[in-house]
């Protein structure tokens, strides 16, 4: 039940879209409250145990009805419905069954994507061009005008650490070609063909499962363990005190520490470093943020040092009130190199210049080079975002939205470290154990809503960008009464 | 009605040449248009596939190829095939290109039926499915499941982690992060990722200014052509070979927790080995117990005379591990051992664990392969081709030595001279009207659809005398 004060902060968060077109024209047939009957439902215990028979499903939290899903809300086959605000793990951008997508989807164009798949940097297709130009570059982060194209967030990760390690080798070598010594040393996997050369990256980052990118990847033990891994350096990240405007000079003096200890690293540690990669808020790692000031150091000593700057969007791309979290720190001069994936639903890196490309050819090379399906859906997602200005009004709902769940951190100090103000939906707190935080999100499912985890006790909110006010509202409400059983 | 008449009706019957050189003026044209914004340097030309029917594929200039290339080995069934078609416009296609899941938190009710059709296409005594998205990423989880599997069976599969192994692992050492190596061979291709390019071995363009693992490497069979007539030379070489990866087992500093084998090295040159070298392979890693992962990503679906390339070896006990990407568009691993499954959830894990839009078009591949019985037509096109290809070989020994892949359907190399001339021949061939692919320095491989049949086989060859007779 809400509260006075919190009523009136979500009355403020339904009235921001009067007049334009809301959810409610997108998705005629959302709810407009979750359904809950048995959950977990029989439906989706038995039929998971059938799919178990073939396929791993112990990470499953229920079997999902797609069909039955409508924008901000995701059903599972027992008929229950969800106010979802996790988003396939932040991956859903514009909410389920959006009907421009479908339309998209079911375009000429989309099935001669799907049947014909190209193998791009062999036979690249006649609309790949017009695809990337008026999609994916269309909202290219500032300064970058080049493109590759992957998979999947982790590919994307690791082929920006080739384009990496293959720039600085270049760098080195100048214009002499490989040596009779690289040539054959490379084929046992041995210096100098295969040099010791590393990615930095910080505590607590993710960038992905894969054998390079796993080795950067910094969040839980899970994640690596019994995986051989590079032997790479890290370096801290700041632990920052929330809320940061009021431990503006205890925050400076933690970055100011780790930046010292980057510094360290760059002129002390005794391998190469090709390139560092940072995600502009750290998602998997507990939704940790770092001031912009932060960031324009770490972009002054890469270039100090010759080293490169990747910054991963892959989380935080289209989710932070910006196209690129990383837009909000306004650099001098922009990173080398920028990954994406997730919402995009494509995936791969920006950069400019010359940096992603090298001077022989077959090295930044695979069978397909992306997926022009993916591509196509990008551009479509791009479109509905810029037509509806949604980025803008992600942002003036995440607004009211801290402005709520600030409300609420008053009344249950247990909800604490309230972090990602001005950062649109991109929202985060701790609970005080990582027991109570998996038992705040089990009884939010119970309730009606399906919230995410990260790090060791954080509730991350990851909603799609058509999360108005209304949905803000029923979200709260549901905090709030879960919060109560757990509290009071 | 043949398979491919009735797939394409339309389908051209030659090859048509229409610009004095590929890439034609317009390719030329949409090739630095697009290399404004993505490096197009390797472009052929630029193709139109809304025009591309059957096994031919037609460029923006309106030359009309016959394609034996198909996307290196990656269009199953042909450009526009109509059964392929109807399943991209189907409702469950559409909810998986707009609703894409994150398969292992919020799978989809249909998952079941999605990952049941792609089972049914299974190799012989597998019974699991993980997916991933392409060759590379399948290799590199394959690789996650070996070194979690090896690990599992030396602390206990339920056993739990040590506090030394938590903490150490955080900074990349062991033990959390143990030094365990796979072991590949000499030539070989399974992809370009950090680890997948580890254990590649077949150029070093592939591989220069990466860091590596520092992972052994074995000797493939190098064998003597034609077969019949070097039995005894050939067995020997498979024995010189079984003993190489014996000794390195027996001497490599770190544990090998599998072994990773194409059924016939693709990139690395279409390198054929024996179902006898496969069974001793297999026996080694059983001594050793290190896991035995078959990437079949190029051999794999129908183009080698068996749905999977490795069937025909009837290994035994069945591989451990069999990686998939390509001609099933989907991309993943296979397995039938339950322990192969990690012990803890979140381990095998990330966003998306594959695609259910990629998943439901490789179920539709294998239905309409199994449908219309194309593994055994393609095995006979490829045995009537090979036989024509012989032919051929007689008359241009130089230009086409080492024919190989008698008996492996349309999975057909050769080798030429150098690779300077091979490159002119793959040249040459797209100026007669065919699109041809290469692979290692100086042969030529054959790829083409399972809808490839005699009468495309007729132009092939016609158009392969024709180039040769002219040098």
């Amino acid at each position: 039940m809400l509260t006075a004060s919190s009523r009136r902060a979500t009355r403020c968060l339904g009235q921001t879209l009067r007049g334009v077109t809301t959810a409610a024209t997108i998705f005629p047939n959302e709810p407009s409250v979750p359904t809950v009957n048995t959950f977990p439902g029989p439906k989706s215990k038995q039929e998971l145990a059938s799919l178990a028979r073939v396929y791993d499903t112990t990470t499953a939290y229920f079997l999902t009805d797609y069909y039955q899903s409508v924008g901000n809300y995701i059903a599972d086959v027992d008929g229950n419905k969800f106010l979802d605000v996790y988003s396939q793990i932040a991956s859903i951008p514009l909410g389920y069954s959006n009907p421009k997508l479908a339309e998209l989807a079911r375009s000429p164009q989309m099935v001669n994507a799907i049947v014909n798949r190209p193998a791009l940097g062999v036979f690249p297709s006649t609309d790949y061009y017009e695809i990337l130009s008026q999609g994916l570059l269309s909202a290219a982060p500032p300064g970058m005008d080049q493109i590759w194209t992957t998979l999947s967030g982790s590919d994307a990760n690791e082929c920006a650490f080739k384009a990496a390690f293959m720039h600085q080798a270049a760098r080195k070598r100048g214009d002499a070609s490989f040596t009779a010594e690289e040539l054959s040393s490379v084929m046992l996997n041995q210096t100098p063909g295969a040099p010791v050369s590393t990615i930095l990256s910080f505590s607590k980052g993710f960038h992905g499962r894969l054998f390079g990118s796993l080795s950067t990847t910094r969040s839980k033990e899970i994640h690596k363990l019994d995986i051989p891994a590079f032997d790479w350096p890290v370096a801290p990240f700041p632990q920052l005190r929330y809320p940061l405007e009021e431990f503006i000079s205890e925050n400076r003096a933690e970055e100011q520490r780790c930046i010292l200890e980057l510094t360290q690293i760059f002129e002390t540690y005794p391998k190469d470093i090709a390139a560092v990669i940072v995600e502009p808020i750290q998602a998997e790692g507990g939704d940790n943020h770092a001031s912009a000031w932060f960031f324009q150091q770490v972009r002054t000593l890469t270039k100090k040092y010759n080293v490169l700057m990747i910054v991963d969007e892959v989380q935080t791309g289209l989710g932070t009130g910006k196209f690129w979290a990383h837009e909000h720190w306004n650099l001098d001069m922009p990173p080398d190199m920028v990954t994406f994936s997730k919402k995009v639903q494509a995936a791969g890196f920006f950069y400019s210049g010359k940096i992603g490309r090298t001077k022989e050819g077959y090295r930044q090379f695979n069978t397909w080079c992306g997926d022009p399906s993916k591509a196509l859906l990008a551009k479509g997602i791009i479109e509905q975002i810029k037509d509806y200005d949604l980025l803008a009004r992600a942002a003036v709902t995440g607004r009211n939205l801290y402005d709520s769940l600030a409300e609420i951190s008053v009344r249950f100090p247990q909800v604490s470290n309230l972090r990602g103000k001005n950062r649109a939906t991109f929202l985060a707190f701790d609970l005080p154990s990582g027991k109570e935080r998996d038992a705040f999100l089990v009884k939010c499912r119970h309730a009606g809503v399906n919230a995410g985890g990260s790090g060791a006790r954080a509730v991350r909110l990851r909603p799609g960008l058509w999360f108005e006010g209304k949905h803000a509202e029923v979200m709260l409400a549901v905090f709030e009464g879960v919060l109560k059983d757990m509290y009071k | 009605m043949t398979v491919s008449e009735q797939y394409f009706p339309q389908e051209p019957t030659a090859p048509k040449v229409v610009t004095s050189t590929i890439p034609g003026p317009e390719s030329q044209r949409k090739i630095k248009e697009l290399g404004q914004v993505f490096d197009e340097r390797h472009a052929y030309f630029v193709a139109d596939y809304t025009k591309s029917t059957g096994n031919y594929i037609v460029d923006v200039d309106g030359n009309v190829l016959l394609d034996v290339y198909a996307q290196i080995a990656s269009i199953p069934l042909g450009y526009n095939n109509p059964a392929l078609r109807e399943v991209a416009k189907s409702d469950r296609m559409i909810r998986a290109i707009i609703d894409r899941p994150a398969q292992g938190n919020f799978p989809g009710a249909d998952l079941a039926e999605i990952a049941g059709d792609v089972l049914k296409a299974a190799p012989k005594g597998q019974k699991f499915l993980w997916s991933g998205l392409c060759g590379a990423d399948a290799n590199e989880l394959a690789f996650k499941a070996a070194f979690m599997y090896y690990q599992s069976q030396k602390r206990g599969y339920n056993a739990e982690f040590s506090k030394d192994e938590q903490t150490s692992v955080m900074a990349n050492e062991a033990p959390g992060a143990p030094e365990l190596a796979i072991l590949s061979f000499e030539n070989a291709f399974h992809g370009r990722l950090f680890a997948s390019a580890s254990v590649t071995r077949s150029k070093p363009i592939h591989k220069l200014d990466l860091p590596a693992f520092k992972w052994p490497k074995a000797q493939f069979p190098a064998y003597q052509y034609p077969l019949g007539d070097h039995e005894d030379a050939n067995k020997k070489e498979d024995a010189r070979c079984l003993a190489i990866v014996e000794d390195i087992f027996q001497n490599w500093h770190a544990p090998i927790a599998g072994v990773i084998i194409e059924p016939i090295q693709s990139e690395g040159g279409d390198n054929h080995a024996s179902a006898s070298f496969f069974q001793g392979l297999r026996d080694i890693t059983l001594k050793y117990k290190s896991l035995l992962i078959i990437d079949e990503v190029q051999t794999g679906v129908g183009a080698t005379g068996a749905f999977w390339g490795h069937e025909k070896f009837n290994l035994s006990p069945a591989a451990d591990i069999v990686t998939f990407s390509k001609k099933f568009q989907s991309a993943g691993y296979f397995y039938n051992n339950p322990q192969i499954t990690p012990n803890q959830p979140y381990r095998q894990f990330n966003t998306w664990c594959g695609d259910p839009a990629r998943m439901i078009l490789a179920g539709a591949i294998a239905k309409e392969i199994v449908k219309n019985d194309l593994v055994r037509k393609t095995s006979d096109v490829g045995d009537y081709l090979y036989a024509e290809l012989a032919k051929l070989a007689a008359k241009y020994p130089k230009d086409m030595q080492n024919l190989r892949g008698e008996k492996c359907a349309t999975f057909i190399a050769w080798t030429l001279e150098s690779g300077a001339k091979r490159n002119q021949f793959l040249a040459d061939m797209k100026m007669a009207g065919v699109n041809i692919g290469g692979c290692a320095e100086a042969s030529v491989r054959l790829r083409p659809t399972l809808t490839f049949e005699e009468k495309h086989a007729d132009i092939l060859v016609k158009a392969i005398d024709a180039v040769l007779s002219k040098k």
